[in-house]
């Protein structure tokens, strides 16, 4: 069965090669068109909460380089929270403010080999086929190119490109993690998972499912199960090797390990309040000082909490967990932004199987599509107009995280719902009731 | 939870598909009708005073004697500046105040809008306050020209005879500008954007000389000649750029001092004669509501708005017996008001809806009526999805059954059955032929049969409707362009090609593609297409209330018959649908809007596209990428089934 599937991918993949090069070139198209034609939009972008956080935004990087180019620690001043090693990348490129035409081009880049990481994981087939869970629904799929346009095309990608925030970079470096382990390439995939640990953190809990997928592909491909411990020890090992080498390099980049507490420090403790699409600003600026350690701990076990849980009840669909995990950054990490929810509503349509089984699409795509429109709106109202507060704009980012959330449960009945057909097939098209 | 259960059953119910046009029916009637009934006394609150620093009218006010003889001898010198050219006046003015001890400077300003060159220069001069320290300031506008074209002669004198006076006390806290813009609307935006650094210096000068942050701006229209004039009442104007109202304290403040303390009716939306009646409070609302919909520049002081400046204009109306000395006394009295103040206004509304000078409506009373106008539109769009996912074969009910015994016909009906028999028996036959596929379902232990038809949820194919929406949406931006950029006197031309275009657009587009690509206009996509404009035009009202109410109260009102219209083949409903459409397409209305209201179309026009390049208009981006394409949508939808 895994041949047949193989070679209906070889067909279709070569079907499909010339809609990508037509697919790339419009969406690189787009991104340089907006670049050039509306030069105030990025600076515009960039300045927005919902799409710049103090983590990611590409103001306080240039910040961050031009302490760096002047051999002034970037950390000093207090504003640069993003990885030491995006520095000496973006020193290399021409200062944006004269010569932005480097940057938007590095940019578009990156937005199409995301793409281009995407539809190879969509190619794979993991989504609906691993060696140890077939979805009775499995002919359900989309093309690879529509998936990868789906990406290319979601306003939220497009906003996050022209604002040039560094989350495009870690959502690169996720989406090449999971084509790479869904293609049973190991080192590749340790590598980019390190990277994408290394620059936001959070993505580190994306590592056992992503290994579990990494098992199944190299299953897959080599018809012989590998024992299990020497893969889990020898890979656990080789990511911390890569993440000691990253964090080494870095601290030799910078002449000392102060960036540790610049920048996973302020990720993990969130000393910039800053308003966000998220649900952690609000309740800490709310917060007196005593409760907020342990608010602190119960906020990030609670997010760190749906990796293991998922990851064990979903064992047989780990791609499924690793973009469900997606989601939950979206929703539960202290900083996201929009570009988060970009690369979890990219992810969600390769689980095309699923859909005739989600109840609440609809309602939460309004709700989404709703919030995109008040969200600027009330932030508007709060601080330009002077005629709103706050809590405006907070309570359109509690709906904004109430329809992602719909979304996640959601898809997450659809896949025990799916796994519950396989398992007990006389069950299939009942109504489930609640006992 | 066993609610909750039962909701959810409750979507297989087939009545449930009925349901939504009347519950969008319901919204749109509850939402105008709940307009209707805030101008009365359970709905609508007293204004009062919230901010306890402003403490209006308690302070005894000076200015007259010796004044009124200044005053005179300002207005002569105004009069004599009306035939001078710019340069001149700007010149005579900046000697005025420059005698006065303040410091003086002009600033000029030249837009090229609809290919027509708008140059003028404002004069401003600033009064350091001698307890101030230079942080905070406030603005009093009095511009050369008012609304109405004619010179603000008394207006410009009252201002450089209270910046002679003023500038004699020593209480003052915070800095006072004095500001003669050339005109009555991009004078002001000038100086306004330059002050905060906001202008673009090809058009707009920088200012040389700046004081503090804004606090407050009060502008005053007196046009009265060289021998003055007496008026009966002051009309507070007070409606911002796209709708925006300054804090509902400043107003308060301004009709307080007046009438209390000055004696001088007030009166707002040019209803000179309020019985505060239903009828009239109802006007006043409705006037308010279209003013503020339109978003266009009402006075002097609409600049100052955007930039969170509270502002009015106070213009003298009518013929009576109060002079220019209580004119100066309601301003000295209401700039000692705005001298109290100790922070930004902001303990009041920003959000209200005034149905006379004492009686207003919070947002939180009116907001549910748009709010439910918007919600209509996402029903029907619910609607539509919901049917887009059902089978397009027609469902016949499983309980009817043909008449086959003829016996209780007349004869003239049997004669005409006799002729009928033969095509009968063959449609019959058609129809008979292939037998509906029927599914056997069980539940609970009992059986029952349906048609598969009901039971089945078809694919929805979403690329072509939303691409098809992002092309309607597109086209708007020709309009928006051409508008905004073409010249003067050609746009009423333009307008009226627009108007025609458009109108016969809907059905140009669905031949079109009826006839060269038949696969795209399927029932299918068309339903869907209506189902998603309709869900964005919802989004966009609702996102828009919230900006500007008034405006999405208009739109929405407009756009109501966008939610009850459907692709019929019945030729003559659709061509009836059409003319009603093609009377609600957005060029019609606007140009009977201008007809009703009186004025020109031209100017109209004209007055858009200043908004646009001086003002920061956003009133045409709704009519045109909110309004223009829902309707298009529409249009479209139903003409499809003038091709079948």
């Amino acid at each position: 069965m895994a041949i047949d599937t193989r070679q209906a991918i070889d067909t279709r993949q070569a079907m499909d090669t010339r809609h990508k090069v037509l697919l790339f070139g419009a969406a690189a198209a787009v991104r340089l068109l907006l670049f050039t034609v509306f030069p105030a939009l990025p600076d515009l972008l960039a300045g927005r909460v919902d799409v710049s956080t103090p983590v990611t935004s590409f103001k306080r990087l240039q910040e961050g380089v031009f302490l760096y180019t002047h051999n002034v620690s970037p950390y000093d001043g207090g504003v640069y929270h993003q990885a030491p090693l995006l520095l000496p990348l973006f020193s290399l490129l021409p200062n944006p403010a004269h010569a932005p035409l480097a940057t938007n081009v590095f940019y578009t880049a990156v937005d199409l080999a995301s793409a281009h990481a995407l539809a190879q994981v969509a190619d794979s087939g993991f989504a609906s086929v691993t060696p140890w869970f077939a979805s009775p629904r499995r002919h359900l799929r989309w093309s690879s190119a529509a998936i990868a346009a789906g990406f290319l095309f979601n306003p939220f990608t497009i906003a996050t490109c022209l604002a040039r925030s560094t989350s495009a970079l870690t959502n690169l470096a996720i989406l090449t993690a999971m084509a790479k382990a869904s293609q049973g390439a190991s080192f590749t995939f340790i590598l980019a998972a390190a990277f994408a640990a290394y620059m936001a953190m959070h993505p580190i809990l994306l590592f056992p499912p992503l290994t579990i997928l990494l098992y199944h592909a190299r299953t897959r491909n080599s018809k012989t199960t590998p024992s299990v411990s020497p893969f889990v020890i020898s890979h656990t090992l080789g990511f911390c090797t890569a993440i000691a080498a990253l964090l080494t390099g870095s601290a030799f980049l910078t002449r000392s390990w102060d960036f540790l507490s610049a920048t996973y420090g302020v990720r993990l403790l969130l000393p910039d309040l800053t308003p966000n699409v998220g649900l952690w600003w609000y309740f800490f600026i709310e917060m007196f000082d005593s409760f907020r350690d342990f608010f602190l701990a119960v906020f990030w076990l609670h997010a760190a909490s749906y990796m293991p849980g998922l990851t064990i009840r979903l064992h047989k669909q780990p791609l499924f967990v690793a973009c469900t995990l997606t989601g939950v950054f979206a929703i539960f990490t202290p900083y996201p932004s929009i570009a988060d929810a970009a690369l979890y509503l990219s992810l969600v349509p390769m689980f095309r199987h699923l859909f005739p089984l989600m109840r609440y699409t609809f309602l939460a795509s309004a709700s989404i599509l709703y919030t995109s429109f008040l969200g600027p709106a009330f932030y508007h109202l709060w601080i330009y107009a002077g005629s709103g507060n706050a809590n405006f704009f907070y309570a359109i980012t509690l709906v904004w995280s109430l329809g992602l959330s719909v979304i996640l449960g959601d898809s997450l009945y659809a896949a025990l719902r799916d796994e519950l057909d396989v398992e007990r097939p006389e069950l299939r098209d009942k109504e489930v009731r609640r006992i | 939870m066993a609610l909750f259960t039962s909701i959810l059953a409750l979507r297989h119910d087939k009545r449930i598909l009925r349901l939504p046009p009347y519950l969008s029916a319901l919204c749109v009637i509850i939402g105008i009708g709940w307009l209707l009934v805030l101008p009365l006394d359970e709905y609508s609150r007293r204004t009062y005073i919230s901010e306890n620093a402003i403490l209006p009218g308690q302070v005894h006010t000076y200015f007259g004697g010796s004044e009124h003889n200044v005053f005179r001898a300002y207005r002569h010198e105004v009069h004599g500046l009306i035939d001078k050219g710019v340069a001149e006046r700007s010149e005579r003015l900046s000697a005025i105040f420059h005698e006065q001890n303040l410091k003086v400077a002009t600033q000029h300003y030249n837009y090229t809008v609809s290919n027509r060159t708008i140059a003028n220069e404002n004069v401003y001069a600033i009064l350091q306050g001698p307890r101030a320290d230079a942080t905070e300031a406030i603005v009093l506008i009095g511009a050369w020209k008012n609304m109405a074209d004619e010179v603000n002669n008394s207006g410009v004198a009252l201002v450089l005879t209270l910046a002679r006076y003023f500038k004699r006390w020593s209480l003052w806290s915070k800095d006072i500008i004095f500001l003669i813009p050339g005109d009555s609307t991009i004078g002001p935006q000038a100086w306004v954007d330059a002050y905060h650094d906001g202008h673009d210096e090809r058009y707009v000068e920088s200012l040389k000389i700046k004081s503090g942050a804004l606090q407050a701006a009060v502008a005053v229209d007196y046009p009265a000649g060289p021998w003055g004039h007496r008026y009966d009442k002051l009309h507070v104007v007070y409606d911002g750029i796209n709708g925006q109202l300054p804090n509902l304290d400043l107003f308060n403040t301004a009709v307080h001092i007046s009438s209390s303390q000055m004696g001088v009716g007030s009166v707002i939306q040019r209803m000179w004669d309020h019985k505060d009646t239903y009828k009239d409070r109802l006007q006043t609302m409705l006037r308010g509501m279209l003013s503020q919909g339109l978003g266009h520049a009402t006075g002097p002081h609409s600049s100052f708005i955007p930039y969170h400046v509270d502002a009015i204009t106070l213009v003298t109306v009518g013929n009576g017996y109060h002079d220019e000395i209580t004119l100066g006394k309601t301003l000295e009295s209401l700039f000692r008001s705005l001298n109290n103040l100790l922070e930004h206004l902001h303990q009041s509304f920003f959000f209200y809806l005034l149905l006379q000078h004492k009686r207003f409506v919070s947002i939180g009373t009116y907001l549910p009526s748009a709010m439910l106008i918007a919600i209509n539109f996402s029903i029907t769009a619910m609607a539509l999805w919901v049917k887009s996912g059902r089978s397009p074969e027609p469902i016949a009910n499983p309980a009817s059954t043909q008449p086959k015994n003829p016996a209780f016909k007349t004869p003239a009906e049997k004669q005409k059955d006799a002729k009928t028999a033969e095509e009968e028996d063959e449609k019959k036959e058609k129809k008979d032929a292939p037998p509906r596929p029927t599914t056997l379902i069980e539940k609970n232990g009992s059986q029952s049969i349906h048609p598969t038809a009901s039971t089945q949820i078809s694919e929805r194919t979403l690329l072509t409707p939303l691409l098809l929406l992002l092309t309607a949406h597109t086209i708007g931006l020709l309009p928006l362009y051409t508008f905004n950029n073409w010249h003067a006197p050609a746009l009423p031309a333009l307008y009226i090609t627009t108007a025609n275009l458009t109108t016969l657009l809907p059905l140009i587009i669905s031949f079109l593609l009826f006839w060269n690509f038949p696969t795209i206009l399927t029932p299918h996509t068309l339903c869907l297409l209506q189902s998603f404009s309709l869900l964005l035009l919802g989004m966009f009202l609702a996102a828009l209330a919230t900006l500007n109410f008034s405006l999405s109260v208009i739109v929405g009102s407009v756009c109501v018959p966008l939610s009850f219209v459907r692709r019929t083949r019945h030729v003559g409903l659709t061509a009836a649908q059409m003319l009603g459409l093609a009377l609600l397409n957005p060029c019609m209305v606007v140009q009977m809007g201008t007809k009703l209201l009186g004025v020109s179309l031209a100017q109209v026009l004209v007055q858009g596209a200043v908004g646009w390049h001086v003002w920061g208009l956003w009133t045409q981006v709704v009519v045109w990428l909110v309004w223009f394409p829902a309707w298009l949508v529409g249009a479209v939808v139903v003409a499809s089934g003038m091709w079948e």
